[in-house]
């Protein structure tokens, strides 16, 4: 049988691993960063497991919820974020924690997500961006950036992509954050600074996927991709929201864009404040 | 049928401050573990695992400098370092 070995098999489900994600996916860099950090908290006493939960849509990044040994939902395409509210609402004590990919949660479920916003529902969504949708074969995303060919652009996407932290931010988000998985102490640092938080906490996570979208750009290594976008990654200290630029050619800013302590919805349907 | 301790079998190597444990049947053989480690400690094995990927062998175990950045790195949980005690 299996027997923990890895310091965070505890908090995985080993019958699972490994990971259906291809070789040098990021995602996987990403989860252990995350359950760092949740360990860290955990282990300080300020969360309860048993009040952990993990939701998750559709998609190589919302199937990260397999692999957590905790409470976890599995949901349909571009929902997690409803699923989540819903539970957060009937059970205020949870802790609910959406993962998705950057079409589950900004494209499909983009409406949920500016309105989860906009209300400061009590939850954590982590949108892991590797600019095109991966799991259904590498069509064109409302991050892909403009002129990449994918499997339904082939002479280039003509549209312009969203992004996604001035989005949240303009909206009523207690914290937005951006990462990169070629960083992962800084996911590791938001993440628990999020843990600790109140309101609607969003963070985006830049992933490499060397197999669907490095074939779109022509990085199939893991090791070039992962390189490519370490050079391209700069952090800035608490920047602002008009430099959250995110563009393969000019670089990727990464940083904590937005802190506000502004009462979240639990907080104002109890009454503690308005 | 399953080998026997299927996940268990590790690729390990010390010196008398670090260790470094490599779950040899996790690996994917992506590479990134050889490719961010500043003192190049890890170099890839010629050890098959049962999924026919090459797991990476901490040869240069007297260089490692405990950073960790492998294991942090590491996008299937197949390593691992431990301060020797």
């Amino acid at each position: 049988m299996t027997r923990q070995i890895h310091p965070l098999d505890k908090h995985l489900r080993l019958e699972r691993i490994p990971t259906l994600y291809c070789p040098g996916c990021g995602l996987g860099i990403a989860l252990g960063a995350l359950l760092r950090a949740l360990d860290k908290r955990i282990s300080e006493g300020t969360i309860n497991p048993d009040k952990v939960l993990w939701v998750g849509g559709i998609g190589c990044s919302s199937r990260m919820v397999f692999y957590v040994n905790y409470d976890a939902a599995h949901v349909i395409h571009g929902r997690a974020i409803p699923f989540a509210l819903g539970a957060v609402l009937a059970n205020p004590d949870l802790l609910a924690i959406v993962t998705g990919g950057d079409g589950d949660i900004a494209g499909i479920g983009g409406n949920h997500l500016i309105h989860a916003a906009r209300r400061n529902v009590d939850m954590i969504v982590l949108m892991f961006t590797n600019f095109v949708y991966a799991m259904t074969g590498g069509q064109v995303a409302p991050t892909t950036p403009r002129g990449v060919s994918t499997t339904t652009t082939p002479r280039g996407n003509p549209e312009y992509p969203v992004n996604a932290v001035k989005l949240v931010g303009s909206l009523n988000a207690n914290y937005v954050a951006r990462a990169s998985v070629t960083t992962p102490h800084y996911i590791e640092q938001f993440f628990y600074k999020a843990l600790g938080m109140r309101g609607f906490r969003f963070i985006e996570i830049v992933s490499t996927c060397p197999e669907i979208y490095g074939r779109h750009i022509g990085l199939r290594d893991p090791v070039e991709m992962y390189s490519e976008l370490r050079k391209r990654v700069k952090y800035k200290h608490k920047p602002s929201l008009e430099k959250a630029e995110i563009d393969w050619e000019k670089g990727i800013v990464i940083g904590e864009f937005v802190e506000r302590s502004n009462p979240s919805l639990i907080e104002i349907l109890k009454g503690v404040r308005s | 049928m399953q080998a026997l301790g299927a996940q268990s079998s590790i690729l390990s190597r010390a010196t008398g401050k670090y260790r470094v444990s490599v779950v040899i049947d996790r690996c994917k053989e992506c590479g990134i573990c050889i490719f961010v480690c500043p003192t190049k400690v890890l170099v890839k094995s010629s050890v098959l695992n049962k999924y026919g990927y090459h797991p990476p062998d901490p040869v240069n175990i007297d260089k490692c400098i405990g950073c960790r950045l492998c294991e942090y790195n590491c996008p299937d949980f197949a390593i691992y370092v431990e301060k020797v005690v």
